[in-house]
């Protein structure tokens, strides 16, 4: 469970960017979460609340997109998504196969006022 | 309705960390010291790993240990047996350490002219392997009662780690754990890893692991 801090140091770097770009209101903050990142989204919105409380994002919406994880497979070339396939490759079944995505985990954008 | 604008930021939240563990890393190789970050799960045999450890270079290098845990002081109690210098973190419910703390943890141990420390991360093989902690390298402990098949299911901590110590081989024959299989599936996920099959109990393969880490820190 550290979803608590990762919100925090999102927090941070949202409330750099603020400054930085001089922006007084966030509508909302838009995340990327890889599908194997070991971050869940439900434990990151229920963080989120106690993150902004007293900061200038207490009214920002958090929204999060999921990223596919893909893998390529070594034998055929054949890209494929891992979780719906249980790694194996749905073309020619091996199981051998580099992950091209899907451990990622981004600040996507912020939408300001 | 209001206009937005749209900042595209793009950038990798774990990104502020990783750039804070290059700094701390390249801070300790200026300052000669080694940092090994020893992870693994519960009770797989680190604090023993790591007494057995320091007892056989306490002589020849300055060592000392940073202990994190989400609670307790019973680690540090038994490292501090050894006579080497220790400090217990309290991470306080974190399942893992990041740069940060770990420069705070060498700050309060105050580490500098140290040639070796040991830092037991938090027993967990999830956490501690997406948070890179600055050290030189990273070691796990793999213990023969949790089964053959660890590096199917936690592939991530396998794949960062330099050095696999595998312990409790005296306890081989009571489990039903196939150590060739478990290197094979190893090396599969990441070929240049160093196997080191012990047992901090019996002292078994202690030597071949100590002096790799002892060629390690002095470069050779």
């Amino acid at each position: 469970m550290h979803e608590l801090s990762i919100v925090y140091h999102i927090v941070d770097q949202v409330l750099k960017v603020a400054e930085e770009n001089q922006i007084t209101e966030v509508e909302s903050i838009v995340l990327q979460v890889g599908e194997l990142a070991s971050v869940i989204p439900r434990y990151l919105h229920a963080c989120f609340p106690v993150a902004v409380d007293g900061t200038m994002l207490e009214n920002t919406k958090l929204e999060i997109e999921i990223l596919t994880a893909n893998g390529i497979c070594k034998n055929c070339g054949n890209v494929y998504p891992l979780l719906e396939n249980l790694n194996l490759c749905p073309e020619c079944k091996s199981e051998e196969f580099e992950m091209i995505s899907g451990r990622g985990f981004y600040l996507k954008e912020i939408r300001a006022c | 309705m209001k206009e937005f604008r749209v900042l595209e930021i793009k950038e990798s939240i774990f990104e502020d960390n990783n750039k804070d563990a290059q700094l701390l890393r390249e801070q300790l190789k200026n300052d000669n010291t080694f940092l090994l970050n020893l992870m693994s799960s519960p009770g797989a045999g680190k604090t023993t790993t790591l007494v057995n450890t320091i007892n056989r270079l306490k002589n020849k290098l300055s060592i000392a240990v940073m202990e994190a845990d989400i609670d307790s002081d019973v680690d540090a109690r038994t490292i501090s047996e050894t006579g080497v210098k220790v400090i217990q973190l309290h991470t306080g419910g974190m399942c893992h350490l990041d740069a940060d703390m770990t420069r705070q943890g060498l700050k309060g141990l105050d580490a500098k002219g140290t040639d070796l420390v040991f830092l037991e991360n938090v027993g967990n093989l999830v956490c501690p392997a997406e948070f890179d902690t600055g050290s030189t390298k990273n070691a796990m402990i793999l213990s023969i009662p949790e089964g053959d098949d660890k590096p199917l299911k936690y592939p991530l901590m396998f794949q960062i780690s330099d050095v696999l110590i595998i312990n409790k081989i005296d306890a081989m024959e009571v489990f039903d754990f196939n150590m060739e299989l478990c290197i094979e599936r190893v090396k599969k996920l990441n070929p240049d890893i160093e196997v080191f099959p012990i047992s901090a109990k019996t002292g078994e393969g202690m030597e071949a692991w100590t002096e790799w880490l002892y060629k390690e820190i002095k470069g050779e």
